[in-house]
């Protein structure tokens, strides 16, 4: 589905280990960038850092595994009353051997916290020039709503080149649009009003999937995300505005979506 | 035997083993609902039930069971009973009474838990029981309230009377510096239920509530909020896994430094950073599991910072457990394989959880089997592997027999090869994009053979775990005699008789100066 | 420190401890869980009915006998163990209070529609009837530290008092309330309320009890457990510093 090239990690795991200083920094470096106004499209950040992050992880996990497995093997019993022959530690050392974990641990947490805070600033960051669609979901369909007062069930047509994000609520149970291809998901529920947003850059179709428990035909409730090209949408949402005036639904008003409270909302609405 | 004495009894020990019992036949059963839904999964579409309700059912079941039911009795049941007493040198627990009525209340929690199966409308509303679909569906909802509540009393009253009883039973000499780590981590896990089962109490009661008595709580239209459940939920429940990983790490110090004959590396750390740490971080990281929820944006920022941190005291036990082994002298007992074990697979569970501590990854994950995944390693198998650990070890001392070593590995093996057959492809479909939850993954054709084979995998992992509760049961029967102390351990348990009697010891035991639990060389 | 086993295992079979008042509670709760189910999911009250006539003789035949098996043996672990017991009790609490701030806290519009005016007086007189409850079970106690028996038992009744005439102003208080259509399931505030003072009531009801457990000993004035007493009166003072919070929060936010 999406396989992502390694890009320096090696020097990044190692970096970890410096600290807090060097997380502050690299922090402050990113968000400098994602001043500009160009797009951050989080899907990307979310590829890159899950890696970095399984690969120190993985780099964690070998560490101990090793030394586990060399104490292991280093120490089997050799005669039935033989018993450990570990050095009593000092005072000083049993301190050492706290406090200098705690540091290490602590930095490696902080160095993932900043790269973590950075990525879901991208995720919050929702640009200005977007299409907005409501969402409301329910046992078992998405219905959208586009600002035009366009309807349609379980598939979002989107233009491709656009951020799009999704004003969701629901009118029963919890529900989860889930768009693997893109990386997000975030639950719907009666009474508040979540959000979240993508970039489709390139024509084609995703899977959208719900992701939260809703009921019994919770694993059938699956729709598309068919992104188009910005020509093919156009003419697209030409057709559905004029078989709604043909319908002589009203246009713009009347969407899905009930008065709610706002759950989290993004930076800039 | 004299059947009486052991349903009405009030002594500890025996309380533990009632305890050992029920739990194990949960865990039978609920491992069984997993070998249905396992089967269920192995191809697209219909399987082994063509209604969706069963599988929700059995998952329901499966999930609420093994977690209630078999991991936090097994561990602050059974273990806690039989253990705590003996090892501060107690004759029984400070209140023998109220702990009796622990046992049978968790006795009835479980039999109202498994009754899924004999009733009409069974619950279908996962372990988590999420309104506003708790609310709504015509499953049995109260079932899982009062199972949830019985079996929370029966915890809050245990954890009382453990607190109760270390605080003022302890046998002269046996201070606070001289306490088995095992002691140590039940403690902190009853200060976590104490704190954080009645959150849990009062969540599952609401929705009973509001579902069958007309409360609002949840209800959006009359100023309800379906968000207010979610957050009291994993208030208690994620400090529940700690509930369950205190205890069950606290086994593994015993067998680890038992069965290698070595001191547990750096004592103080463990208790004071290790066990304090957890429970003071455990209350303020429930919001990872709510990344998804549409949670503000200070909860899930400040979360992920603290998930994170959990990180360190788990480390400082993991760096001591390690120490421990440095120059030790290790015997390759059935207990010792399946402790050895919970190190390197918790290792993979725990490192797995990091990535789910931050938001901006959890967006994708959240919800997928790589969650699964995690947990899984973490609790199904380290988890498991140490209740495991804790019964081989503990074995001799409470049958005074001796089970099979040759099957004890056989069983180890099988369990570690399918464990991580099983749950490691779990963690690779989440990645890419496998939702949990799912009866059917027809849109999702590209993971059946991965399906197929965690299928096969279970089969394997469960024979593991079915050769070892059978070769308790024979042990237990007809297994050898094992004396007083086969392991050559100096933690107190093992200066008694093989079982212990009532009363435990004719006199109160009492320790030399430089007596330790973990005092394996003289001088 | 090993010692003759064969001596031990022989003369320790003859007497392991029994009781079988846990079993009986545990079951009648069985039942009780049993008898919720069947009314309120399956619709069958005469089920409900024979169950909970199962569930209340168990758990009262339970309580009793495991109270007169066990009264006056305490080895006086029962005071800290309370203080375990309280700090789950109060979280129980809290829980409900986080959850009414969180539903309220979020919302423009509060009190949401359908409510009505509380009564202001009522609560501070319920508030001076408990806080009196709290004071005379304290120099009850005092008495009984001293040894005077007789003293005693005459605070200890009016502690009593005081307790059964506040449930019954709380009584009186949920029927106008009802009777002014007020009920559990108005709005989310309604049931709040009804929910937070039922489970304070419930807490009167389980502090009386109490008290009605060590009655016999005190009106014969022999076997007076001093640590039964103390456990009571400090639930006793628990249940009276909830009040404040209920009522703070509840009557006058
Ligand atoms: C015994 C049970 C147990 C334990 C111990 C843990 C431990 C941890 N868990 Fe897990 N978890 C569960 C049981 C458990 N979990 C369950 C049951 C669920 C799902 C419930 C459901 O939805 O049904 C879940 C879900 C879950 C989620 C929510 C996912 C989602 O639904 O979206 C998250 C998110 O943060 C998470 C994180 C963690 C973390 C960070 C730890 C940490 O405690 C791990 C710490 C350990 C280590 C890190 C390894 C050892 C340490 C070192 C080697 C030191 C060096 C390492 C570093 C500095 C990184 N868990
Ligand atoms: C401690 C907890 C625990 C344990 C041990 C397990 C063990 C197992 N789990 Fe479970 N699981 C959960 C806790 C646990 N699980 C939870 C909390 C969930 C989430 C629920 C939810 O979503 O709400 C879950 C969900 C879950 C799913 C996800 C389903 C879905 O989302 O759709 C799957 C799928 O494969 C699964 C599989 C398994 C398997 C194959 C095992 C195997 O390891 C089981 C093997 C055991 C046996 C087969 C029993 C052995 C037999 C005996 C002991 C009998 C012997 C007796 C005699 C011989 C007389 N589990
Ligand atoms: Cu909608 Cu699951
Ligand atoms: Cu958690």
């Amino acid at each position: 589905m999406h396989k992502q090239h390694v890009k320096g990690k090696m020097c990044r795991a190692s970096a970890a280990v410096c600290g807090a200083v060097l997380a502050a920094s690299s922090w402050a470096a990113e968000t400098a960038q994602s001043a500009a106004p160009k797009i951050n499209d989080p899907a990307r950040g979310w590829d890159s850092l899950w890696h970095e992050v399984i690969v120190d992880i993985t780099i964690i996990g070998i560490l101990f595994a090793v030394v586990t497995a060399w104490f292991v093997f280093t120490s089997r019993r050799t005669a039935g009353n033989q018993t450990g022959a570990s050095p009593k530690l000092s005072a000083a050392s049993a301190v050492g051997w706290t406090v200098l974990p705690i540091f290490i641990f602590l930095s490696i947490d902080l160095y993932t916290a900043a790269n973590g805070w950075v990525l879901w600033n991208h995720y919050r960051d929702v640009p200005a020039d977007r299409l907005e669609v409501k969402l409301e979901s329910g046992m078992y369909s998405w219905d959208y709503t586009y600002p035009n007062g366009v309807r349609t069930q379980n598939e979002l047509i989107v233009p491709a080149g656009k951020p799009v994000m999704l004003r969701m609520t629901s009118r029963d149970t919890l529900h989860s649009h889930y768009i693997p291809d893109f990386r997000v998901k975030e639950d719907s529920m009666p009474g508040r009003v979540t959000y979240l947003w993508f970039h489709p850059t390139k024509p084609g179709e995703h899977l959208v999937t719900c992701a939260e428990y809703c009921g019994v035909m919770h694993s059938y409730m699956a729709g598309r995300v068919i992104v188009k090209s910005a020509d093919e949408y156009a003419a697209w949402m030409k057709r559905e505005e004029t078989q709604l005036a043909a319908a002589g639904a009203p246009a713009a008003a009347e969407t899905g979506a009930p008065v709610a409270k706002p759950a989290a909302r993004p930076k800039k609405t | 035997m004299n059947l009486k004495e052991w349903i009405f009894t009030t002594d500890h020990k025996r309380v533990g083993i009632l305890y050992l019992i029920g739990s194990l036949a949960a865990f039978a059963v609920a491992g069984i609902m997993a070998l249905l839904m396992r089967a269920e999964l192995s191809t697209i579409g219909p399987t082994i039930t063509a209604n969706p309700t069963n599988y929700n059912v059995w998952l329901y079941t499966h999930g609420a069971v093994m977690i209630l039911g078999f991991q936090i009795p097994a561990l602050t049941g059974f273990f806690a009973n039989f253990c705590i007493p003996l090892m501060i040198g107690a004759k029984d627990v400070a209140f023998p009474r109220v702990n009796a009525l622990s046992v049978w209340l968790f006795y009835v929690g479980v039999i109202l838990a498994l009754a899924t199966f004999f009733i009409p409308d069974p619950p279908d509303i996962m372990w988590t029981g999420y309104p506003p679909y708790s609310t709504i569906t015509t499953g049995n909802t109260a079932m899982y309230s009062f199972t949830v509540l019985i079996l929370g009393f029966a915890s809050i009253i245990g954890g009382v009377n453990f607190l109760t009883t270390v605080a003022y039973m302890r046998a002269p000499g046996i201070t606070l510096n001289k306490l088995n780590i095992f002691v140590w981590c039940t403690l902190g896990a009853f200060v976590l239920q104490l704190i954080f089962v009645p959150v849990l109490g009062t969540a599952v009661s609401l929705i009973s509530m509001d579902k069958y008595l007309g409360t609002n709580f949840f209800d959006p239209a009359k100023g309800g909020d379906v968000l207010t459940y979610q957050n009291l939920f994993w208030f208690y429940s994620h400090p529940a896994v700690y509930v369950i990983f205190l205890p069950f790490i606290g086994v593994v110090f015993e067998v680890i430094s038992s069965h290698a004959r070595s001191a547990v590396f750096n004592y103080k750390m463990v208790v004071y950073g290790g066990i304090g740490g957890i429970v003071l971080l455990a209350g303020e990281v429930w919001v990872h599991h709510l990344y998804v929820s549409g949670m503000a944006d200070w909860l899930r920022i400040g979360q992920m910072v603290t998930t994170l941190m959990i990180s360190i005291p788990v480390g400082l036990m993991m760096i001591s457990l390690v120490g421990t082994l440095y120059k030790s002298s290790i015997a390759f007992t059935t207990p010792m394989l399946y402790a050895l074990g919970v190190v390197f697979l918790f290792l993979i569970g725990g490192l797995t959880g990091i990535p789910l501590a931050v938001p901006s990854l959890t967006l994708a994950v959240s919800d997928t089997y790589y969650v699964v995944g995690h947990f899984h390693y973490v609790m199904a198998v380290a988890g498991t592997f140490a209740i495991f650990a804790g019964i081989y070890h503990w074995f001799p001392k409470f049958s005074g027999r001796m089970y099979n070593e040759l099957w004890g590995k056989i069983g180890f093996w099988l369990t570690f090869i399918g464990s991580n057959v099983v749950f490691w492809t779990m963690m690779d479909i989440g990645v890419d994009g496998m939702p949990r939850r799912y009866y059917d993954y027809a849109h999702f054709p590209q993971f059946e053979s991965a399906h197929q084979l965690m299928t096969a995998g279970a089969v394997v992992l469960g024979l593991g775990f079915a050769i070892a509760v059978l070769n308790w049961i024979i042990g237990a029967m007809k297994g050898p005699p094992a004396g007083d102390n086969p392991w050559g351990s100096p933690s107190l348990e093992w200066t008694t008789v093989s079982p212990p009697p009532h009363g435990n010891w004719p006199s109160p035991p009492s320790v030399a100066d430089d007596w330790h639990p973990y005092s394996y060389r003289k001088g | 420190m090993a010692y003759d086993a064969h001596h031990a295992e022989g003369h320790a079979h003859a007497h392991w401890d029994t009781s079988v008042w846990p079993f009986v509670i545990s079951f009648g709760i069985l039942f009780l869980a049993v008898a919720f189910s069947l009314h309120f999911v399956y619709h069958s009250s005469f089920a409900a009915v024979l169950s909970l006539g199962l569930a209340f003789p168990m758990i009262i035949a339970g309580v009793a006998g495991w109270t007169s098996e066990a009264m006056g043996k305490g080895e006086g672990l029962s005071y800290g163990a309370m203080g375990w017991f309280i700090l789950a009790e109060a979280m129980i609490f809290i829980s409900f209070f986080v959850a009414y701030w969180y539903t309220k806290l979020h919302v423009e519009v509060w009190p949401p529609a359908g409510n009505v005016t509380l009564p202001k007086v009522l609560p501070l007189v319920m508030t001076f009837v408990l806080v009196s409850s709290s004071l005379t079970i304290h120099y009850a106690e005092h008495l009984l530290h001293l040894g005077n028996k007789a003293g005693f038992r005459t605070w200890y009744l009016l502690t009593m008092v005081l307790g059964a005439t506040f449930l019954g102003m709380s009584i009186y208080e949920w029927s106008h309330l009802i009777h002014a259509g007020f009920t559990i399931s108005t709005n989310a505030f309604s049931t709040i309320f009804f929910s937070v003072t039922g489970l304070h009531g419930s807490h009167v009801v389980v502090g009386l009890a109490i008290f009605m457990a060590g009655l016999p000993s005190v009106l014969r004035g022999t076997d007076i457990d001093e640590g039964f007493m103390r456990t009571a009166g400090l639930y006793w003072h628990f249940v009276d510093i909830i009040w404040f919070f209920v009522v703070s929060q509840i009557y006058f936010w």
